[in-house]
């Protein structure tokens, strides 16, 4: 593939993100804070983010599978990845995150179960986007291009 | 009013015609038998007379005996009875005695004579019978009755065969005829006469006299006519009708009563009654004619016309009543189209305010709206632009459209801030602020704007009142925005000239008594409105606050100006002179919201006239601000203030204010006039000689403007026009100089600590007495008491270039000031040099070096406001230090100027700092040196800068450089994507995974600080706290730090950092001891914001 072509694709690919509300003005932050000494410093913070998440995940999957569910245990857990998600860019997961904490003040277990759905859904989408992402990007620099920097044109 | 003569007028005719009826009744029975018996009467009084004869008769024929008389015997016995007859009986005008032989004797009256006619012959006596016989007349003696005169002799009267004779001789009553007189006018006259013996006495009455009798009578227009019963004629009633009597009335005696009879003669109708009359026996006949209906025909007559009067009275009544109600009518329908079409106008525009209000609503809420989308955007371009390459086509076209995007923010702004006062949502914040700084900003901000176009923007001092009064209270932002919509309107139609602004206080007293009158002159008229009285009421409160000072504003330019007509509507909405802002844009808007917010801070907006000749337009406008209450604390402050700047530019560490740095900050109204500082002033010590300011400034105005502050500063000025003269100007000042400067002492120019010392208490103890009232200073006194004046140690003078480096080919000027140096032996002499900020000539290195000295000043901004009081106060008598040998003498004073180089600035000698910046910096406080430096390197509010992201960025970047943070954070992610923020900004950072790990690493900080006894130095600059964190979460470890540090009395700053927002958390967090709350995730400007209150907050304490 031509290396233009593919640093267009990327772009293109970006702006879809930004567009469809996946990702934030976090993420652009967190883009900018990556330079020469620091290359990979998106990557190691989003595969930290998705290391992180899954756990809390599995966490909040099991307290939920309890017969007391323990919603305050719950909350904290959510609310953390509430946290991590809000300072990748994840808005999405975020968004949903908001959602799944107040059905736990609510003490709703059908509602946790359907928004823990939901959050694996949003995490699972922010990955494979992501992933995709990373992955052009290390495509254009085995081209020997350089990753533009992202854009926002929205 | 039709029933009135509908009633009267019946009435009045049945009236009339009663009267009309009696009148007809009384004149047809009534009124001629009235005059009938009259007639009647008259001729009962004339009956004796008809026996009067037979009685003469009966008594002359017993004295005389029956045979027939002789002459003689007539003469002796007749005559005397019949002269005594005539004498007596009335009316009797002839008496007379025939004899039948023809003896005749008769006495008559004519006129006045009594004539006696007789004859003494008989018939038979005469010799030829009765041819001779003869009358004889003769006069009569009225005395006796002789005769006497001579007879005359007259023809006889036949009368043996007059029929009367005949009558008289037979008739034994006597008869009575009408028989003509003897005497010359032969007058008819009632002959009565009887029989004598052989004789007829007989005698005569005239007519005339008789009927006078009746004719004498008032017939009330009727007419009496006396005839005889043979048909003489005896008294004719209506002239020349006897003969239609004789004809058409006709009198029958038979019944002895009248008969009437009418008829029509004249044209008027005559009844006529015809009645016998018998007059001295003579049977007559009288004939009465009334005329017929004369009375009511004229009443009838009179009736026509009367009621005819009356209906043209009652029809011109009608008819004008009926005027008078048709003009009523048409007056009130006329009013009443009116009312209607009031009401349907008032109507229509209740229904347009309600249009309008609702329109203004939903376009305020629309503007909101559009507003907010709008700052998405300048956000997003904001974004944008650090990602691009600085310098690239795309960093260019963000650039416009980020202009493009605030341009159309501040229309939205305006269009809202017009719907907010139209809502009357408009409200002031107060808040205190300095003014001269304010604005300097403002004509700074416009002063390059006016530049691009030749138009040079200039702020006069005026009377210096403003730098007194500078520190009020007030709605900065508003005032600002008036200021600059002025401003930039002046240099939007100012093509040539310049723009000056002019402010200054003046008390409210005058005002205050005029709206005072105001109110009681119409005190209901315009309060109705309770709100209106309200605002009026916190008007008038703030009016009576004797803190409350009237400031006013002028905005002069000498553009194409206003016509006069249009002056009045310039500051409705929506107008725009049409002739002037052609090409120009805008929406109008502008002036009208200027002229709400000036009336919202109590005051009016007007334009001055100018005086005829002068181009431009003068808008003035006042404001009402409180003058904030100046302790003399804050006085010091803000000279440690400045001292800490200047030491901490110096690069000295210790915060002891040195003496040798004493520049005057601008501290308005600090300090009043007393009587010492008076003296000073207007007695200067003798030795002392004047400063001395060679000004050359290439704008006129300007050069005005600097040339009288100085003036009034009682500093000597020379002004040179054009770059030529400057040279010959400063070769006589040299002259003069050196020539006076042989005499004169050199005395030491060190202030020692201690007179510094005591200068300073001076001044604060002066400051206390400030109610010098204001009213007592004149313009110059103003400016005084802002410039101490001090008494220099130097008795040698000062000499002060300031030269425009525009006015000429800058080598040049720099060669004559460089041979003016070298010309000073012993004289102090310093330069200014003004440059344009546009065109920086200055700038060209090589120049710089070889040609200025390094005490040369440049001023890149517009001479005026803090600038020009920065120069005025290098001169010795104004607090300045004389250029003195002395090294370290020569470092203070260069501080004036050494402030951090801006990176875009020059390179060349020291340049003055601009004091535009420093307006947002609250002045109670004292600045840590980071702020400081935070404060004076970006200069991103110069007006030049403004706007210029690169710059900050790269501010931003070196925020924290040597900085000490500590991250505490539990999450991996999070820590990490902190900590490159922080590494970003220039910060060391240390990290712990949870409260506890925090709290050790503080602690440990802490401990090896005070070993080093370094105690003062804080472990950590600031510390990055999550709130939940394992083992010890955020808000315990930040409790015990505070336990902890309290030991080493220190305060570490704490940002606790948490996935919530709302006051709640903020709370907890205040109470756990931590300083600021943000939340996640981290945003650099929130971190930055943070920061600078913490600096804030902790250099204050």
């Amino acid at each position: 593939m031509e290396l233009g072509q593919m640093q267009g694709r990327l772009a293109e690919y970006t702006r879809s993100l930004y567009m469809e509300g996946i990702l934030d003005a976090q993420f652009l932050q967190l883009q900018q804070l990556q330079d020469e000494s620091n290359p990979d410093f998106v990557v190691e913070v989003v595969s930290l983010f998705f290391e992180d998440s899954e756990k809390l995940l599995n966490d909040i999957a099991r307290a939920l599978d309890q017969q007391s569910v323990d919603f305050k245990r719950v909350d904290a857990h959510v609310h953390q990845l509430k946290g991590s998600s809000a300072s990748v860019g994840a808005q999405r997961v975020k968004d949903a995150c908001v959602a799944f904490r107040n059905c736990c003040e609510e003490q709703n277990v059908e509602g946790c179960l359907r928004c823990l759905q939901q959050v694996k859904q949003e995490h699972y989408l922010v990955k494979n986007k992501l992933e995709t992402l990373f992955r052009l990007e290390q495509q254009i620099v085995a081209a020997g291009g350089s990753v533009p920097m992202a854009e926002m044109t929205f | 009013m039709l029933l009135l003569p509908i009633l009267l007028i019946p009435c009045w005719y049945a009236m009339v015609n009663r009267v009309e009826h009696q009148v007809k009744n009384w004149n047809s029975n009534e009124f001629h038998s009235m005059l009938m018996s009259e007639i009647e009467n008259k001729a009962k009084f004339l009956s004796p007379i008809n026996s009067s004869a037979t009685n003469l008769a009966r008594i002359l024929g017993s004295s005389l005996n029956g045979t027939a008389l002789s002459f003689s015997e007539i003469e002796t016995k007749v005559a005397p009875v019949l002269f005594q007859e005539l004498s007596t009986i009335p009316y009797l005008s002839q008496i007379s005695y025939f004899g039948l032989d023809g003896l005749f004797f008769s006495y008559y009256t004519d006129g006045n004579q009594t004539l006696a006619m007789y004859t003494n012959s008989s018939f038979f006596s005469a010799p030829n019978g009765r041819e001779n016989y003869i009358w004889l007349m003769q006069d009569v003696d009225i005395e006796t009755g002789k005769l006497y005169g001579k007879a005359i002799e007259s023809r006889p009267w036949t009368m043996a065969n007059a029929s009367w004779f005949q009558e008289a001789l037979n008739n034994k009553h006597g008869s009575a005829s009408l028989e003509t007189g003897w005497n010359n006018a032969q007058d008819l006259l009632f002959l009565n006469s009887a029989r004598l013996n052989r004789g007829v006495l007989s005698l005569g009455f005239p007519v005339k006299t008789l009927t006078t009798i009746f004719t004498g009578v008032d017939y009330h227009g009727g007419s009496l006519y006396l005839a005889t019963q043979d048909g003489k004629m005896l008294v004719e009633g209506l002239p020349k009708t006897h003969t239609l009597l004789a004809s058409n009335v006709s009198c029958t005696m038979k019944d002895g009563t009248s008969r009437a009879s009418t008829l029509t003669i004249q044209e008027t109708e005559y009844t006529f009654y015809c009645l016998p009359l018998d007059i001295v026996g003579v049977q007559s006949v009288y004939v009465l004619a009334v005329p017929q209906n004369r009375l009511v025909s004229l009443v009838h007559k009179n009736k026509k016309v009367a009621l005819l009067l009356l209906l043209v009275v009652i029809a011109t009544m009608i008819g004008s009543f009926l005027g008078f109600v048709f003009i009523i009518v048409r007056a009130a329908r006329g009013e009443m189209h009116l009312c209607a079409a009031l009401i349907k106008q008032m109507e229509a525009t209740q229904q347009a305010e309600r249009k309008s209000m609702n329109k203004s609503l939903a376009f305020a809420s629309a503007s909101h709206d559009v507003r907010a989308s709008l700052a998405g955007l300048t956000g997003l371009i904001e974004i944008c632009y650090v990602e691009v390459i600085p310098g690239s086509e795309l960093a260019t076209n963000l650039r416009q459209m980020d202009t493009c995007a605030k341009d159309l923010l501040d229309l939205l702004n305006s269009i809202l801030d017009t719907s907010k006062i139209e809502v009357g949502k408009m409200l002031l914040e107060e808040d205190e602020f300095d003014l001269a700084q304010l604005l300097e900003d403002v004509v700074d901000l416009y002063h390059p704007v006016g530049m691009r176009k030749g138009v040079d923007v200039v702020l006069d001092p005026y009377d210096g009142s403003i730098l007194k009064f500078s520190q009020v209270k007030g709605d900065r932002g508003k005032l600002k925005q008036i200021l600059c919509n002025l401003l930039s309107n002046a240099v939007k139609f100012t093509s040539e000239g310049y723009v000056t602004v002019r402010a200054w206080v003046r008390k409210t007293s005058l005002q205050n008594t005029m709206i005072a009158s105001k109110r009681n002159c119409l005190p209901c008229l315009f309060y109705k409105n309770s709100q209106a009285y309200n605002d009026f009421e916190t008007m008038d409160a703030a009016l009576k606050d004797p803190n409350v000072m009237d400031f006013v504003f002028e905005v002069d330019d000498t553009g194409k100006g206003i016509p006069k007509e249009k002056q009045k509507s310039v500051f409705e909405n929506y107008v725009q002179v049409k002739e002037t802002a052609i090409g120009q844009g805008g929406t109008g808007l502008g002036l009208g919201i200027v002229q709400s917010l000036v009336r919202l801070m109590h005051g009016d907006i007007g334009i001055v006239d100018k005086e005829i000749g002068e181009e431009g337009t003068c808008f003035r406008f006042d404001v009402l601000l409180t003058i904030c209450e100046i302790v003399s604390c804050n006085n010091v402050e803000a000279e440690q203030l400045e001292m800490g700047v200047g030491t901490h530019l110096l690069g000295l560490s210790s915060q002891t204010p040195s003496p040798e740095m004493t520049i005057r900050t601008p501290s308005p109204g600090l300090c009043a006039r007393t009587a010492s500082s008076k003296s000073t002033i207007h007695s200067p010590s003798p030795k002392q000689k004047a400063s001395h300011v060679v000004l050359l400034i290439q704008d006129n105005e300007r050069r005005r403007m600097s040339r009288r502050f100085m003036e009034n500063l009682g500093i000597k000025v020379s002004v040179v026009k054009q770059w030529q003269h400057l040279s010959s100007t400063l070769e006589t000042i040299t002259h003069k100089q050196n020539h006076s400067h042989h005499n004169s002492l050199v005395k030491s120019y060190f202030y020692s600590p201690s007179e510094y010392l005591s200068r300073s208490a001076t001044s604060n103890s002066i400051t206390v007495e400030k109610d010098v009232p204001l009213s007592t200073m004149d313009g110059s006194d103003y400016i005084l008491s802002v410039f101490r004046r001090t008494t220099p140690r130097c008795a040698s003078s000062f000499i002060l270039v300031v030269i425009d480096a525009c006015a000429g080919p800058f080598p040049e000027l720099c060669r004559s000031v460089t041979e003016f140096r070298r010309g000073l032996n012993n004289t102090c002499c310093r330069v200014v040099w003004l440059e344009k900020p546009m065109m920086r000539i200055i700038n060209c290195k090589g120049i710089a070096e070889t040609m200025m000295e390094p005490n040369d000043i440049i001023i890149s901004k517009p001479f005026h406001g803090s600038r020009l009081y920065e120069v005025v106060r290098l001169l010795p008598e104004f607090g300045g230090t004389l250029l003195g040998n002395m090294g370290k003498m020569k470092e203070s004073l260069s501080q004036v100027g050494k402030m951090p180089r801006d990176p875009s600035s020059s390179q060349g000698p020291v340049e003055l700092p601009d004091h535009g910046s420093s307006s947002e910096i609250p002045r109670k406080k004292i600045l840590s040196p980071i702020e400081n430096l935070s404060h004076f390197k970006p200069k991103s509010r110069s007006p030049l800068n403004h706007g210029h992201l690169p710059q900050e960025q790269e501010s931003k970047e070196l925020f924290l450089s040597g900085k000490k943070v500590l991250v505490a954070d539990d999450q991996a992610l999070l820590r990490k994507v902190t900590v490159s923020r922080l590494l970003r900004l220039g910060a060391t950072v240390e990290l712990s995974e949870n409260g506890q790990e925090a709290l050790e690493l503080v602690c440990k900080g802490l401990s090896d600080q005070s070993k080093c006894g370094t105690s003062k130095i804080l472990p950590y600059d600031y510390i990055l706290m999550d709130c939940e964190m394992p083992i010890l979460d955020g808000y315990k470890a930040a409790e015990q730090i505070r336990k902890i540090e309290k030991h080493y009395g220190v305060h570490i700053p704490i940002i606790a950092l948490t996935g919530h927002t709302g006051g709640e958390e903020t709370k907890k967090i205040i109470e756990a001891g931590m300083d600021v709350h943000l939340s996640k995730p981290l945003e650099s400007e929130h971190l930055l914001e943070a920061i600078r209150y913490i600096d804030n907050k902790w250099s204050c304490v």
